[in-house]
């Protein structure tokens, strides 16, 4: 579903991202780890087309996404790590408008206020001009753009920074559905733990390289803090 | 403390492309203004010496002839140009440039030089005037929206503060700061203007121009900072650097663009004047009638005669000493004058109120203060304009008054063919102008003046206040 | 998809109470442009229906006073205002106007209409005696301009568009929802075009909306009927619309280099400042250099000059004149008739000054027309010229008007300069038969050519503009920097 061939990206002649290989697959989380700097939201903005790729490729569902970058956008959701909406239109109206613009211009309000059921926000909170949301209330509008567009992949950069443990917890469990449902996530995080709760599979980056690779079903909390720690100071 | 905060506002703004290019362009555009505008008020001053020498020569050169047609020829008053027209021509393209002084009538001023110009002047003239009261605003606005609104977006602002500085200081330090990047623009352009004045011309004596070009960098002073301060107490009270900007550009095209052109029709319409048709009519319907209505001219040439021929003694027009031609000429004369200054006082005492009601509406825009003061010390102003077309018109009553005394002391009654000599024409002095003193200037301006002093104050006022309470 | 973006930026739009506040702000200017307007062509109207009605009382007057002299003439009566006399008559007494009144939409754009005489008492004297005719004005108030709809639209309007766009992609960065949007399946451009689709429909409704009713207020509903005014109307809104286009293109080039909002609102201010102020200004400064109007205090002394020089030969002049005009005087000719060697002199004094003359309206046309080639420089210069024309408040159709006073002159010369060589006595029916001003209004197609073919500069402009912002958007970052 989301695949990268070579994947490169200079900034001013410094190597952001170096020679990216991954292949996730429907239903597959893949937590992407490193430290600040490392290259993880440049994937996220490659795949995206918000930046041009200096070597290689980001594909989505076999096309390539910086030659086909609106066929690419129908079949993923992004949630950045603060989302922001419209102040001035209530949650709905927000979701409304990105849900059409991704061309699900067909549901009723009644439709629109089923996802926030599912994603755990209040039907009066929908109502409400998002200028009065909380940023855990906005992460969850995001994943509701993300269940209303019938998105394919999710790109998540760090969707869960600054959120509560309550609703950090909420939030996985949404991803968790969503993968249920065969979507492939990609996210970039800092929090170890979610990456191996929620994660199917973690990547570890240093300096725009992916190092290590690791399925979260072989290894433990500890492993994998020990493994990131150690790959950090080679 | 303040000095180390000036210094650095002052180092920074200067090292800022965008400031540099701001700033060449607008002092660029005050020099040039400036040399237009003394090249400009020297060609006019020029041109106008000539024509008053030959209007002169014109009037000495009739040779013999019939006095009353001499009267009825005339002389021109050309308008002169005043010393520091160039930094500001005001009103002047817009009054006409000469008024023909003849027999029995006050003319109007002709020529206005707007009319030979395309419509781009209704744009409005570079002047020195426009760059100082238009463009420099709007640097300032530039160069100061960002003074606290910047640095509390890049964080500086609350670093400054925690080290114990006080908002006050930091704000006089900004404030000199500026002034001290708006004296590079200023001093030259106020040493350029100086020395223009002085090569500008000896007649109108040094030390009156002086003083009156030292108000006026006063006056432009005083309204260039009421934009520095009102921009800092913006900046500190705005909730972002953007909205700052935008309130402050709106307050400048409100104080610049907006408030003068609606204060003028407002001033028109609480003070309206006769179309020139009504009011020519109504001064011929009363030098006709009677300024009552109940003294038509029949009857008082009847009077006239009557009353003449009592004081002489006599009982017929023939036997007076005097002739009386020459006695009815000047009465009709006499009462016309009457006529004309009720008439011409009337309407330009109210063009002085619509010019006052826009002195008032200063309360909304420092601008229409500063241009006021500055029309007014330029000598460019309409009050003035009046001052010259009186002097004009008492120049006509005493020409005519001086042909007509040459015919009640020479020509026999009844004689038609009378030509008074040629040396009558000399007996008219030559029209010498001397334009108001600048006290009786200030006078006049007394309600700007304190407007502009009024916005002084309360800027400063505004940004201590806002400083005081400034958003961190 | 475009429908989307649209609906949501109206969304957007409503909730700000910037759209509120500027439209507010924006009626209220054009009511109170409109109501000056028309109180100033009210004015206009009315003085010349005086002016008229004071033309036709006169001549009642003067036709029973024929009739009463003929009867028994007063024994001292004047020459100079003897109705009998057709030297009085052509001169003094039986003076008649020639007015051009306001084009239907005058009140819109008062443009020169202010500055420039708009009647003329013709006579049989020289022609630069009446055309000096200026309407009594503060000049403080002619130097500050009107508060016409002109003065809305070319100066306001634009500062309304740049309030509502200078941060239309630059403000959705800044708010973060840029992203957001462009994660979806949508284009830039289309973003791009949905938001100032919806802008421009908002400012040209706004903008053009009170026409109607202006219209209405100005005709009482005639005005669609008068000449020309259709037309008129149609390119008022034709030039409205073109200008505001101007306007969103440079949004959009200005909002194509990534910049901040605040840089966006400064480089917009500053662009406005250049269009609208500086360079108007400078393009009149360079005009006026280029071909100077010589002061007219010296074209009086020489017209002085000329009159007193040729006054003094007036009999020779009278001998000459009759000589070459022996239709005049069949035969012989009375070379003491004083009123005959006021024409003859006059005759000569014309033909001097001419050339002098000349040189003012020469210097004013080449300025007229360096000043239109120069106007595609700003579209607010092109604006007002074409403002002006539309309204019939333009140096144009005041040339037109000249033109017309010019030869209407002539006829009333021609009609009583004759009588006076032949000592004609004048009679009720000279009066009735003298000429008669009647105006003939600009041709429109004419001006229609002229409106439009300005129009093409700012639709270059436009085009230019925004080509530019929309090649440049490609590169535009969703992410900042
Ligand atoms: N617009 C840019 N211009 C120049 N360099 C950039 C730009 N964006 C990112 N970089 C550089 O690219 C490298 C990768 O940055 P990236 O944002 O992908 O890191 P990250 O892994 O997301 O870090 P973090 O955990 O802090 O979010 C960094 O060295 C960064 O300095
Ligand atoms: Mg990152």
């Amino acid at each position: 579903m989301l695949k990268a061939i070579n994947l490169t990206k200079n900034y001013n002649g410094a190597t952001a991202l170096d020679d990216l290989n991954l292949n996730i697959n429907a239903g597959e989380v893949f937590c992407l780890l490193g430290a600040n700097g490392a290259g993880k939201t440049t994937t996220i903005n490659l795949f995206l087309d918000f930046i041009a790729p200096d070597g290689g490729k980001a594909l989505i569902k076999g096309f390539d996404v910086a030659e086909q970058p609106l066929e690419t956008k129908k079949y993923l959701a992004y949630i950045p790590e603060q989302v922001n909406l419209y102040k001035n239109l209530s949650g709905l109206e927000n979701l409304e408008y990105f849900s059409a613009l991704a061309g699900q211009d067909r549901y009723t309000k009644e439709d629109l206020l089923g996802f926030f059921d599912e994603v755990g926000l209040r039907r009066e909170a929908a109502e409400n001009r998002v200028s009065t949301y909380s940023k855990g209330m906005r992460q969850k509008v995001g994943i509701a753009i993300a269940l209303a567009k019938r998105a394919e992949a999710l790109l998540l950069d760090e969707p869960t920074s600054g959120l509560d443990p309550k609703a950090s917890n909420e939030f996985s469990e949404l991803l968790k559905k969503l993968s249920g449902r065969g979507c492939a996530v990609l996210m970039a995080t800092h929090d170890l733990f979610r990456a191996k709760e929620s994660g199917t599979r973690v990547g570890i980056m240093r300096h725009g390289r992916l190092i290590t690779e690791l399925s979260t079903d072989e290894i433990g909390h500890a492993d994998l803090e020990r493994i990131y720690l150690e790959n950090m100071r080679n | 403390m303040i000095y180390k905060i000036a210094h650095k506002e002052f180092i920074e703004t200067l090292r800022d492309r965008r400031f540099f290019v701001a700033a060449l362009i607008v002092g660029g555009l005050l020099l040039v203004s400036l040399a237009l505008g003394w090249q400009h008020s020297r060609q006019i001053e020029r041109q106008h010496e000539a024509a008053a020498e030959m209007t002169r020569k014109q009037w000495l050169s009739q040779g013999e002839k019939a006095p009353h047609s001499a009267a009825h020829y005339g002389v021109y008053a050309f308008k002169p140009q005043m010393p520091l027209a160039f930094v500001d021509r005001g009103v002047e393209a817009y009054t006409g440039v000469a008024v023909w002084l003849e027999a029995h009538k006050q003319n109007d001023f002709r020529y206005r030089s707007a009319a030979d110009q395309t419509a781009l002047a209704r744009f409005g003239e570079l002047t020195a005037a426009t760059v100082l009261q238009i463009l420099l605003p709007l640097l300032i606005i530039l160069l100061a929206f960002n003074a606290f609104a910047g640095e509390r977006e890049s964080g500086t602002l609350r670093q400054v503060l925690s080290l114990g500085v006080s908002a006050k200081n930091l704000a006089f330090g900004k404030v000199l700061g500026l002034t001290g990047v708006l004296a590079l623009l200023l001093v030259p352009a106020v040493l350029i203007g100086a020395v223009a004045l002085m090569l500008n011309g000896d007649e109108a004596g040094e030390p009156f121009n002086a003083a009156r070009f030292a108000l006026l960098v006063i006056g432009y002073l005083l309204y260039l900072s009421v934009f520095v301060f009102v921009s800092l107490a913006v900046s500190a009270r705005a909730s972002s650097s953007r909205f700052a900007l935008l309130v402050l550009l709106g307050f400048w095209i409100t104080s610049c663009l907006i408030v003068p052109r609606a204060a003028t029709d407002i001033a028109r319409r609480i003070y309206p004047t006769a179309s020139a048709l009504e009011f020519a009519a109504q001064m011929e319907n009363d030098i006709k009638n009677g300024t009552d209505g109940h003294n038509p001219s029949d009857k008082r040439l009847a009077d006239l005669k009557n009353e003449a021929m009592q004081q002489y003694g006599v009982s017929r027009l023939e036997d007076l000493p005097v002739n009386f031609d020459g006695i009815a000429l000047q009465a009709g004369e006499d009462f016309g004058n009457q006529v004309f200054d009720e008439h011409y006082g009337n309407l330009w005492n109210q063009f002085e109120r619509q010019d006052k009601v826009r002195q008032l509406a200063a309360v909304l825009a420092p601008q229409l203060a500063a241009s006021s003061l500055s029309r007014g010390l330029a000598g460019t102003d309409f009050a003035q304009h009046r001052d010259f077309a009186i002097a004009a018109e008492n120049h006509r009553r005493l020409l005519i008054r001086t042909i007509n005394e040459d015919t009640m002391k020479n020509a026999r009654y009844g004689d038609t063919k009378y030509v008074a000599s040629a040396n009558l024409w000399e007996k008219v002095p030559e029209f010498q102008y001397a334009a108001p003193e600048t006290a009786a200037i200030l006078k006049k301006q007394s309600g700007g003046i304190l407007v502009l002093f009024g916005w002084f104050v309360v800027s400063i006022l505004l940004m201590i206040w806002a400083t005081a309470r400034m958003r961190v | 998809m475009l429908i989307h973006i649209i609906k949501n930026e109206w969304r957007n739009l409503r909730a700000d109470k910037t759209l509120w506040l500027v439209a507010g702000l924006f009626a209220v200017s054009v009511a109170y442009a409109m109501f000056n307007g028309l109180a100033w062509t009210n004015f206009q109207r009315q003085t010349i229906a005086e002016a008229a009605a004071e033309d036709s009382e006169r001549y009642d007057a003067l036709k029973k006073q024929i009739v009463e002299y003929e009867r028994s003439a007063p024994e001292k009566l004047s020459r100079f205002s003897d109705p009998r006399d057709p030297a009085a008559a052509g001169r003094n007494i039986g003076q008649k106007y020639a007015a051009m009144s306001p084009a239907p939409l005058a009140s819109l754009s008062i443009g020169q209409s202010d500055l420039l005489p708009y009647y003329f008492k013709i006579s049989t004297r020289s022609q630069q005696t009446f055309t000096a005719n200026d309407e009594l004005e503060n000049p403080t108030n002619l130097l500050a301009g009107r508060f016409d709809v002109a003065f809305v639209v070319i100066y306001l309007l634009p500062l309304l568009i740049l309030v509502l766009s200078y941060n239309f992609l630059s403000g959705e960065r800044e708010a973060g929802t840029l992203p957001m949007l462009l994660a979806q399946p949508i284009s830039l451009r289309s973003v791009v075009l949905g938001k100032i689709a919806l802008r421009f429909a908002v400012v040209t409704v706004l903008a053009l909306g009170f026409h109607p009713l202006v219209f209405f207020l100005i005709g009482g509903g005639k005005l669609l009927t008068a000449e020309g005014a259709l037309l008129g109307a149609v390119l008022w809104a034709a030039a409205i619309v073109a200008y505001i286009a101007f306007w969103f293109a440079l949004a959009i080039a200005v909002n194509a280099f990534n910049w901040k909002s605040a840089t966006n609102a400064i480089a917009l201010a500053a662009v406005w400042l250049l269009f609208v102020i500086l360079i108007p200004s400078l393009t009149g400064v360079l005009v006026t250099s280029v071909y100077p109007v010589p002061s007219r205090v010296e074209m009086i002394g020489a017209m002085r000059d000329a009159s007193s020089d040729a006054s003094a030969r007036g009999s020779q002049i009278l001998a000459k004149y009759t000589e070459d005009h022996p239709e005049l005087v069949q035969g012989e000719y009375d070379p003491n008739d004083a009123a005959a060697r006021t024409y003859a002199v006059q005759e000569t004094v014309d033909r001097e000054v001419q050339p002098i003359l000349a040189i003012y309206d020469e210097q004013l046309q080449k300025q007229q027309n360096l000043a239109n080639n120069l106007r595609f420089l700003s579209p607010a210069m092109v604006m007002q010229e074409a403002l002006n024309d539309i309204s019939g408040t333009g140096n144009a159709r005041y040339r037109h008007f000249l033109a017309q006073v010019k030869i209407f002159h002539a006829e009333w010369q021609n009609y009583f300069i004759p009588r006076v060589f032949q000592k004609a006595r004048v009679t009720a029916a000279t009066y009735d038969a003298a000429p008669r001003f009647v105006w003939q209004e600009e041709n429109s197609p004419a001006v229609a050519r002229r409106v439009l073919f300005g129009l093409l500069g700012i639709i270059a402009f436009t085009l230019a503009a925004a080509a530019f912002g929309f090649s440049a958007i490609r590169r535009y970052s969703a992410i900042g920097g």
